[in-house]
């Protein structure tokens, strides 16, 4: 990894180090006003947002925790998990079709299908949600489930395909010699060397799946089954008097992914950037 | 030198002849199958579903008629001026991304911590990040307060409740979000240049501006314009979260902030009309073909060299 | 390029398929169930009810009120269970919407009163309560024929009041400042010239999240209108919302606006937070929902700093300086499958015990005429009740909920931001209209029934 020396001199320097503090400052901001606004009163959010919490009280924590956040989050980790399993192994079969044999209109199926990326969600939302209606499927987790997966494939399995062609022909040839059926080859051969993409790919789209609001928003009309975005989203309205609540759910649905985030953070980053940096 | 790999021969089993390729599509079928059949369902059907619905009204066939009551709907032409004006916030994002990307790749000192930071927001969901930011722009919100501190009172705008503004002040909150995302996918690319090059350019006595216009710029046209891509792909098609957010579903203040997104989950949930949402639906998934089509040429490229042909 | 053709025509071919098996072509918006009573209600199946409601938000009390209504209802009928879901203001329609699409497991919806039990009629989602319950029952309800009635029936029923809407008013903060209450709207203007000369708001209110805008026009709306009938008239086409009875009262809330009534956030602060500043003794005055409206005062410092009167006259139209009456209702969903055992539940709501439970423990005017009202003796109470029962139609209630998301929503924050005339506002809302009628192509004919049952 080739880093561009530093020659600029000093001035140079601290010009770079103005300009990278507050670019960090601001992304640190909300964070900050929301950590500290959980901690306060409503009063003293509304007149000082900005100082430290001067009597730090749990009150808006328990307020936010009693609300149903805990049921929330059951049902995002259900649904995330259930999700990203599936995408993981769908995408991982198929990236593996895609790496392996040459077919013809190969690409140009692979091209279409990374290029659903770009639907807009709201155009499938209004069939699907009525194709889930005539199932009697509204409400549950398995549609919405099935639609994660769906909405994830393209990307995982670019990426994943994409992954499973670098790997050097010798060594799978040196397999097939052996006499491996192509199942084997892929389970003692390519999936253990794919451990960093999937690794990545595991990681953004637990992200993805986390984070995704108008879908679940839609699909889980029964409060029991609502995730932890949808749940949070209509607290602003609920407690829309009381923002050291409102900041202590937000804080509450932002923990996990910060500490997902601190501990992988390459994954993060590699995964994301993999689809573009090889566009050159 | 960059890590695109060459692929000869690939997928062909040694004895591999002119009848393999039939066998492999068989084959191919069974492994693509699962992943296929979920996406049929996903988009394809769906897609084929908001096709046939667009021509109905109330299970019978009406021809072009909701066709033409969104298209001739002023409304709907301010959703589509939105989106647009949006789309004007993907040059900043890439000058702002640039800009931080060269400027953290020469810095040695931080340069983790500081990549970690600047990252951050890309993956606080666009809910909280909706709730947070709405409560610190309000008029008398924490925003202004800290500018009327130190006495920027003339800059303390009324950010989400002046209609002319509004619209920007949702494309600042999203550029926030997104730029972290440029910052890195930038900064892969500058750092996997050879550092050669710009060591020679520091001997011949190059500057800082010239250095990066002349070498980085050149050599990063292509993830600049993936960049590019995508991003114009979000101002589109995934905005709906933030509006929704920050305006309470209303599109406000007026109709100033309403996105095409915003429109048809109205016309279909608020206004009890299907029809005419399936209608704009098709329009707007017209519209995202275009780029469709420059995402797929974009990555028709590099897919055919790694996947080889 | 010929690749990418015939690859898209092999995955529209399965897709086409995939669909042409898939039953049917999406849900029928229009068909409305036919009410087939599942089960008389003495029978002793277990049966689970299931209802979706609003109302603790501007009647505080409502939550703890239907909890032990229902725990009455379930010790006196122990083969029912009734499951309650308090929805958000802003989810409360779109989620019926999704419900409705979805036919999911609903038997009792919350609707506001007017429009907003009417369209979901029309719409084939209500299955009328007057084919449930008898008619000398329904008489009782308060606002049921004004508001839910329509070709002969009653869609929904009635629950509690909403005098829509009590403007509060802060004596003492005004006789600091050397005013009284204002007695009409030159001196409500007078008044916002005073005390904004001294950085006081005069009164407090949010755009932001829309609703206060429909308050607005009824409020400022209705005292140039003879009756519910003109609006409908505009409505459906044979007057128009530029007309000067329909169109002046824009100007009118322009003039607040150039007077700096307002508090300066008004476009950035939602309904109720607005409120708050009332409360925090920061504004003069503040508009509140009927049922609150007690609590308000009662929190602002009692009837002895508090005053409750109408919105400042600024006509004299038989409507101007009254409070108007809308009810509240509840209404059995055309795809419940318990419907009798829903029209019972209501009916028992309206006993005599949980009226008086209700107006026990919210403070507020229950929508039923047998209720004792020789009891309250609270001053702002009996004010207000008394506006409760006097049937002046709230005229947000008349027109279509799209109308009012989409011109009165809108152009009240326009022209409370300052960009918009009044004169503006009214061309738009005539134009708005004039749209609407193309995108909602029952609009015309549903209205002119309406209008007909008035």
């Amino acid at each position: 990894m080739a880093k561009i020396s530093s020659t600029a001199g000093n001035v140079g320097s601290f010009g770079r180090y103005v300009i990278l503090v507050l670019f960090s400052i601001s992304a640190l901001i909300p964070g900050y006003i929301m950590l500290t606004g959980a901690l306060k009163t409503q009063e003293e959010f509304l007149s000082s947002p900005w100082s430290l919490p001067p009597h730090p009280t749990m009150t808006a924590f328990s307020t936010a925790i009693s609300a149903g956040l805990p049921g929330w989050f059951v049902n995002t980790l259900v649904i995330t998990a259930g999700s990203v399993a599936g995408v993981m192994v769908l995408a991982a079969l198929a990236g593996w079709g895609f790496a392996y044999w040459r077919f013809r209109g190969r690409e140009t199926l692979l091209g279409l299908i990374v290029s659903l990326m770009v639907v807009p969600p709201v155009v499938l939302l209004i069939p699907l949600f009525q194709f889930g209606a005539q199932l009697g499927w509204i409400s549950t987790f398995r549609i919405l489930i099935i639609i994660y997966v769906g909405l994830m494939l393209p990307f995982s399995i670019y990426l994943l395909a994409n992954f499973f062609s670098a790997i050097p022909n010798s060594l799978l040839e040196a397999a097939q010699i052996d006499g491996a059926s192509t199942v084997t080859i892929f389970r003692r051969i390519v999936l253990p060397l794919s451990g960093p993409p999937i690794a990545t790919l595991v990681v953004v789209n637990i992200l993805w799946a986390w984070n995704e609001l108008l879908l679940a928003l839609v699909f889980l009309q029964d409060p029991e089954k609502h995730t932890l975005m949808v749940g949070v989203a209509s607290f602003r309205g609920r407690y829309s008097l009381d923002v050291p609540t409102v900041m202590a759910g937000m804080t509450l649905v932002t923990v996990p992914l910060v500490i997902a985030y601190l501990f992988g953070q390459r994954y993060f980053i590699q995964g994301l950037t993999a689809g573009g940096v090889k566009g050159e | 030198m960059t890590e695109v790999t060459t692929r000869t021969g690939r997928g062909n089993p040694p004895s591999a002849g002119r009848g393999r390729s039939q066998r492999g599509m068989w084959h191919a079928a069974l492994w693509i199958g699962p992943a296929m059949v979920v996406m049929l369902f996903v988009f394809a059907y769906a897609l084929v579903q908001l096709f046939t619905q667009s021509f109905k009204y109330q299970g019978e066939w009406t021809g072009w008629d909701n066709f033409r009551i969104v298209l001739t709907d002023p409304l709907f032409h301010t959703a589509l001026a939105h989106n647009c004006e949006l789309l004007l916030c993907v040059p900043v994002l890439i000058a702002l991304a640039l800009m931080l990307a060269i400027v953290l790749a020469e810095t040695i000192k931080g340069h983790t911590w500081f990549r970690g930071v600047l990252f951050f927001p890309y993956i606080l969901p666009v809910t909280v990040v909706g709730v947070v930011l709405g409560q610190l722009l309000t008029l008398n919100g924490a925003f202004n307060t800290a500018l009327r501190d130190v006495g920027l009172n003339v800059l303390a705008q009324d950010w989400l409740g002046d209609p002319a503004i509004a619209l920007w002040t949702m494309g600042g909150v999203i550029v926030w979000k997104e730029v972290g995302f440029g910052v890195v996918l930038f900064l892969a690319r500058i750092l996997s240049l050879p550092a050669e090059t710009y060591e020679a350019a520091s001997l011949d006595g190059a500057g800082f501006w010239r250095k990066h216009w002349s070498i980085t710029l050149p050599q990063m046209t292509g993830v600049i314009a993936f960049y590019a891509v995508t991003e114009a792909i979000v101002m589109v098609s995934w905005v709906f979260n933030y509006v929704y957010i920050m305006t309470n579903g209303q599109g406000g203040p007026g109709d100033s902030t309403v996105v095409t997104e915003l429109y048809i989950y109205r016309m279909a949930f608020a206004d009890h009309s299907i029809e005419l949402a399936a209608a704009a639906a098709v329009v707007l998934f017209a519209l995202t073909l275009v780029l469709v089509v420059a995402f797929f040429r974009l990555q028709r490229k590099s897919l055919l060299a790694v996947v080889g042909e | 390029m010929r690749r990418t053709i015939r690859a898209t025509a092999l995955l529209g071919v399965a897709a086409l398929a995939l669909a042409a098996c898939s039953s049917g072509s999406g849900t029928d918006t229009a068909s409305s169930a036919a009410p087939t009573a599942s089960a008389s209600p003495t029978s002793t199946e277990p049966v689970t009810l299931t209802m979706s409601w609003w109302g603790d938000q501007e009647a505080p009390g409502a939550q703890k009120w239907l909890t032990a209504a229902i725990t009455a209802y379930q010790a006196a009928h122990p083969n029912i269970t009734i499951k309650e879901t308090l929805q958000t203001t802003d989810g409360l329609i779109p989620n019926f919407e999704a419900a409705a699409a979805a036919k999911t497991p609903l038997d009792i919806q919350y609707f506001w009163g007017g429009i907003y039990a009417q369209q979901p009629g029309w719409n084939g989602n209500i299955t009328p309560i007057s084919d449930l319950l008898p008619a000398d029952e329904i008489a009782h309800y308060t606002n049921a024929q004004m508001e839910d009635s329509y070709q002969g029936k009653v869609w929904v029923a009635p629950w509690y009041v909403n005098p829509s809407f009590p403007v509060l008013v802060n004596k003492d903060l005004l006789a600091k400042n050397g005013l009284t209450v204002p007695a009409n709207w030159a001196d409500f203007l007078k008044t916002c010239d005073t005390l904004s000369a001294k950085g006081i708001t005069t009164i407090a209110g949010g755009v932001k999240d829309g609703w206060f805008g429909g308050w607005l026009y009824s409020i400022l709306g209705a005292q140039s209108v003879s009756s519910q009938k003109q609006v409908l008239d505009a409505v459906v086409g044979n007057a128009k919302f530029t007309d000067p009875a329909l169109a002046d009262w824009w100007t009118r809330l322009q003039e607040s606006q150039q007077h700096k009534c307002w508090n300066n956030d008004i476009n950035s602060q939602e309904l109720y937070q607005a409120q708050q500043l009332f409360v925090d003794g920061k504004a003069a005055m503040t508009v509140t929902a009927g049922p609150d409206a007690p609590n308000f005062a009662t929190k602002a410092g009692g009837p002895s700093k508090i005053e409750v009167i109408a919105m400042p006259a600024w006509s004299d139209g038989p409507l101007a300086g009254k409070i108007a009456s809308s009810s509240q209702t509840l209404g059995v969903v055309s795809w419940s499958q318990h419907k009798a055992e829903a029209a019972a539940f209501l009916m028992f709501l309206h006993s005599a015990d949980q009226l008086q439970a209700w107006y026990d423990m919210t403070g507020s005017l229950p929508a039923d005429d047998r209720f004792d009202l020789t009891q309250v003796t609270d001053p702002i109470k009996k004010a207000l009740f008394s506006y409760g029962t006097d049937n002046v139609p709230y005229l947000e209630n008349f027109i279509p909920a799209q109308l009012d998301s989409d011109a009165v929503f809108k152009n009240v924050q326009l022209v409370l931001k300052g960009t918009e005339t009044g004169a503006q506002a009214a061309a738009d809302m005539q134009a708005q209209m004039e749209r609407l009628r193309t995108t909602d192509r029952n609009m015309v004919s549903n209205f002119t029934n309406w209008a007909s049952s008035q």
